[in-house]
């Protein structure tokens, strides 16, 4: 990040606004495109795991190779597809639920580090930012369940609304103690704090840390409203939830933000848990960003894994597991950790 | 409060089971057939497009009065000796696929091919024409389709159907007139 | 909609927000509607979650079935048996074969008999996987499905080989069976099939979906029938019995060769909560798996040679003039069929008391109360097929 800052400030003589300004259009314009391949990537692994979990093939033709290509043209298929804004619904609303959907995932992803001294934002308070700022999806589930004008969407948008916002407390609980055992919601300081092998990674730290990490992970298939917690977009019962009445684009803004914010959380369990873009093996750095979108990929894979092997938890259940289960088991957490660290006399 | 702890132990234990299960499939090798590549090999009895060689039927009317749903038209002119098909089409639109035309055909002309996968995009072409009525009319008395040198079904001497052991009279018979609300018993 | 009734004027005279006029949602749970299991339209009177009301409209798949029987032979109306309850068929031509033979005092070989119940139990078998499948996918369970689905599709392979369709069959007609068995290892590619669905794919359904916690947690409890509810309105097959009352055609009311072979009845008795409940439903079925493989394997075991059909396939049938109401136990429950005859070979009238139609009245009591989740559990446990109801 510093030799691209030096660069457009000196070499190509922009001074310093107008050196921030391009190294901010170019991470931008770099995170959009990693999303986008993200999203396509996603959806063609969904489908072949899906495929090979359930004793079948998923997508072979498209493509030659194993449908690679499926998710392409599904990506056309959505962009032929006509535009259609229900008569009585709340236009603008309907228009701009998505955008802040995608709005609310794409944001958080400019505190990731991907590799040493390579974020697009250095916040100090990256961490804080990440939950911060994915909060916003919230009102875009709300808003497009409301415009609609259908009453099963609106079903799909009071339960994701309580859903996520429910499950956004032991999300970061979870995190607290990683962020004790740091010193620091900067994300590259959270990720440099586990150098030194597997053993100095987070959830092999101590067991509390090793509970907080699942807690994490269950939290954050609730907040991407996937898996055993996908009541908001229940197929079999309403249909889509929020997004029935979407079509073409809208409808792939919303596909896009689901991936992305799987991503996402993935790539949090990754950068406050799993090590970050150390290797296991110390010593072994040689592909810091490979490494890290790889440990990410293994964490998407568990999220699939689980949806497609468990059934859906009803909403009141949903409700008594994160209030009654999940909040005391991480406030445990926070206080096991801090004990621990105290009793250890290990600061970071 | 024991119930709480034996609750979250449970939840946890059945999932990882049933994860378990789901993960041994990946390395099974699915079970799909790569239809068109792969096809599956039908057994002998199964009951495809109906298929008529038009040499042998004699347009008895038998199949199209057997069909539940009237979809075999068949259209003759004439009587008697002079009596000569003219048309023979069976619907697809309305074939059911039963097989009940095969099993009463006395010519054995009517059968069940092994084909399954006729889609069409005009639902007018699936009335499947067997007979061409431009061309010439296909004769039907036994004695005119001889003398014109078509196929004639041989002539069977009438052997006396062996009785199925332990069986009543079948009721093919007319039936007996002093039965009358014996089978109610609801 | 029904003002006067107490459960809505009820609920519509409380202050439920004070200075507001409050009004049930009315909801449409309309004919397409991936939850439904065929074209069923569920109106819902709703509070927020809970159901204060619901309505079932039938008649979206009628297709005057028992008109058309009016017009055509007892041989040929076999064929819109089959149409039935599609997902187990030779369960619906059993139940009208045995009515037609009751009115014509056929006597069926014994060999038809015994081929009768093997393929009767297999589609019963089918038709429970079924049930399985779709009530876990109802549940969000979407790997069962397709489990189910590739044992399913190996019992139409064999029913294929020996019927020649694959979903329907056209297998019986009154006097026996259409055809004998194949010239392949058929028996004992049945056997081989009963022999690992018992041992290895029951048991791995069992660990991924039935004593799954969250499955349990969604269908226990939930929607519970007691057996004067159950009784009183008529519910018969797993749906009766999961409510615990013992209660089974094969043996209260035997037909074929039932008594002659061993098998249990299972019944629902309130293992993970109440009895009645629709985790009990589910046992039921599964249990019943099990046992339709024993009466498999008897009966193979105890196939005796013989002809297969009493009557000869050219002719048709006549039926002297009379009325007969035979039962027999479908995969759905209790199959009725009440034939009148006027002595020719078209019936007079067919009139089909079907499983499935009286087991969905149910839901207009039961259905109160429920979460609109909960009510999706209860119509997957019922396990209704539109086909049936609607004829």
């Amino acid at each position: 990040m510093e030799a691209m800052y030096t660069f457009f400030m000196d070499k190509a003589g922009m001074g310093e606004l107008g050196a921030h300004i391009t190294v901010a259009a170019i991470m931008a314009s770099l995170m959009f495109i990693v999303m986008a391949l993200c999203a396509i990537i996603f959806t063609w692994m969904e489908r072949k795991v899906a495929g090979f979990l359930q004793s079948r093939y998923g997508p072979m033709r498209t493509g030659r190779w194993h449908g690679w290509a499926q998710a392409v043209a599904d990506m056309l298929k959505i962009l032929g597809k006509e535009d259609i804004i229900p008569a009585e619904a709340d236009k603008g609303l309907f228009v701009f639920a998505p955008l802040l959907v995608l709005l609310g995932s794409l944001l958080a992803w400019a505190a990731i580090p991907w590799a040493p001294d390579f974020v697009a934002a250095d916040l100090d308070l990256g961490l804080f930012y990440i939950f911060a700022v994915s909060s916003l999806v919230v009102i875009g589930i709300l808003m497009a369940g409301w415009a609609s004008n259908n009453k099963w969407s609106l079903y799909g948008a009071a339960r994701g609304a309580a859903q996520m916002v429910s499950y956004e407390i032991p999300l970061a609980l979870a995190a607290i103690p990683v962020v004790m055992y740091t010193g620091s919601l900067n994300t590259q300081d959270i990720v440099i704090a586990q150098q030194g092998g597997i053993w100095n990674w987070f959830f092999l730290r101590n067991p509390f840390l090793f509970v907080a990490f699942i807690m994490y992970f269950i939290a954050s298939i609730a907040e991407t409203n996937r898996g055993p917690f996908d009541m908001p977009e229940t197929e079999s019962e309403l249909v889509s939830g929020y997004h029935t009445e979407y079509t073409g684009m809208r409808f792939a803004f919303f596909f896009l933000a689901e991936y992305a914010n799987l991503f996402l959380v993935s790539m949090i369990a990754v950068m406050i848990f799993l090590g970050g873009w150390w290797s296991p093996i110390p010593g072994l750095d040689f592909a810091p960003a490979l490494t890290f979108i790889i440990k990410g990929v293994i964490m998407v894979f568990m999220n699939m894994w689980v949806r497609w092997t468990l059934p859906r938890v009803r909403v009141d259940q949903l409700m008594h597991l994160c209030w009654k289960v999940m909040i005391p088991i991480t406030l445990i957490c926070v206080i096991g950790a801090g004990l621990w660290m105290m009793a250890s006399g290990a600061a970071s | 409060m024991a119930q709480y702890f034996a609750d979250i132990y449970q939840a946890v234990s059945s999932a990882i089971q049933g994860m378990g299960i789901t993960i041994k499939h990946i390395y099974r090798k699915p079970v799909t057939l790569q239809y068109p590549d792969e096809r599956q090999v039908m057994p002998e009895r199964f009951r495809g497009f109906v298929h008529n060689d038009m040499t042998k039927c004699d347009s008895c009317n038998i199949c199209a009065k057997l069909c539940p749903v009237d979809c075999i038209y068949i259209e003759s002119e004439g009587k008697g000796k002079e009596r000569m098909m003219t048309r023979y089409a069976i619907d697809y639109n309305k074939c059911i696929w039963c097989s009940l035309c095969t099993e009463n055909c006395h010519t054995g002309s009517i059968t069940m091919s092994h084909d399954y996968d006729h889609s069409v995009y005009d639902r007018r072409t699936l009335v499947y024409e067997f007979m061409d009525p431009r061309e010439e009319k296909i004769p039907c008395h036994r004695a005119t389709r001889t003398e014109m040198g078509w196929w004639v079904e041989p002539k069977e001497e009438k052997k006396k159907p062996v009785p199925a052991p332990a069986t009543d009279t079948p009721a093919t018979d007319a039936p007996p007139a002093t039965e009358d609300d014996k089978g109610d018993d609801s | 909609m029904a003002t006067n009734d107490t459960r809505l004027t009820g609920w519509a005279d409380q202050d439920h927000v004070p200075g507001l006029k409050s009004e049930l949602l009315e909801l449409n749970m309309g004919p397409q509607h991936p939850a439904t299991h065929g074209v069923l339209r569920l109106l819902l009177h709703t509070d927020g979650e809970i159901v204060y009301k619901v309505t079932p409209v039938v008649g979206y798949l009628h297709r005057c079935a028992e008109k058309i029987a009016e017009g055509v032979d007892y041989k040929q109306w076999v064929v819109y048996t089959d149409r039935f309850d599609y997902l187990g068929p030779v369960t619906n031509n059993h139940a009208y074969v045995t009515a037609v033979e009751k009115l014509t005092e056929l006597e069926v070989p014994a060999r038809a008999e015994h081929l009768r119940v093997v393929t009767a139990e297999l589609s019963r078998i089918a038709s429970h996987l079924i049930a399985l499948a779709t009530f876990g996918l109802d549940m969000g369970a979407w790997t069962p499905l397709l489990y189910c689905f590739r044992e399913r599709e190996v019992i139409l392979n064999l029913l294929e080989r020996i019927a020649g369709g694959r979903m329907l069959y056209n297998y019986m007609v009154p006097g026996g069976v259409r055809y004998d068995l194949p010239q392949d290892n058929w028996v004992s590619d049945v056997l081989e099939f009963v022999t690992m669905l018992e041992n290895k794919k029951l048991p791995d359904y069992n660990t991924l979906l039935t004593y799954n916690k969250i499955f349990i947690e969604r269908t226990s409890d939930v929607a519970i029938i007691d057996r004067e509810t159950a009784i009183d309105y008529g519910c018969t097959g797993p749906v009766l019995r999961g409510s615990g009352v013992q209660f089974d055609c094969r043996r209260n009311d035997p037909y074929s060769i039932y008594p002659q072979l061993d098998f249990e009845i299972p019944v629902g008795k309130g293992e993970m909560g109440t009895v009645g409940d629709c985790w009990d439903r589910y046992i039921v079925r599964v249990r019943e798996i099990e046992q339709s493989c024993r009466i498999i394997r008897q009966a193979l075991e105890q196939l005796p040679e013989g002809p297969v059909h009493a009557i000869e396939l050219k002719k048709p049938v006549r039926v002297p003039a009379g009325a007969a109401y035979s039962r027999t136990e479908a995969a759905k429950g209790e199959l009725g069929h009440y034939i009148i005859s006027d002595g020719g070979t078209k019936p007079f009238r067919n009139k089909v008391r079907s499983c499935s139609f009286c087991n969905l009245q149910v839901i207009e009591k039961v259905g109160v109360g429920q979460m609109v989740s909960d009510l999706v559990a209860f119509v997957g446990s019922l396990d209704i097929v539109l086909g049936e109801i609607d004829r």
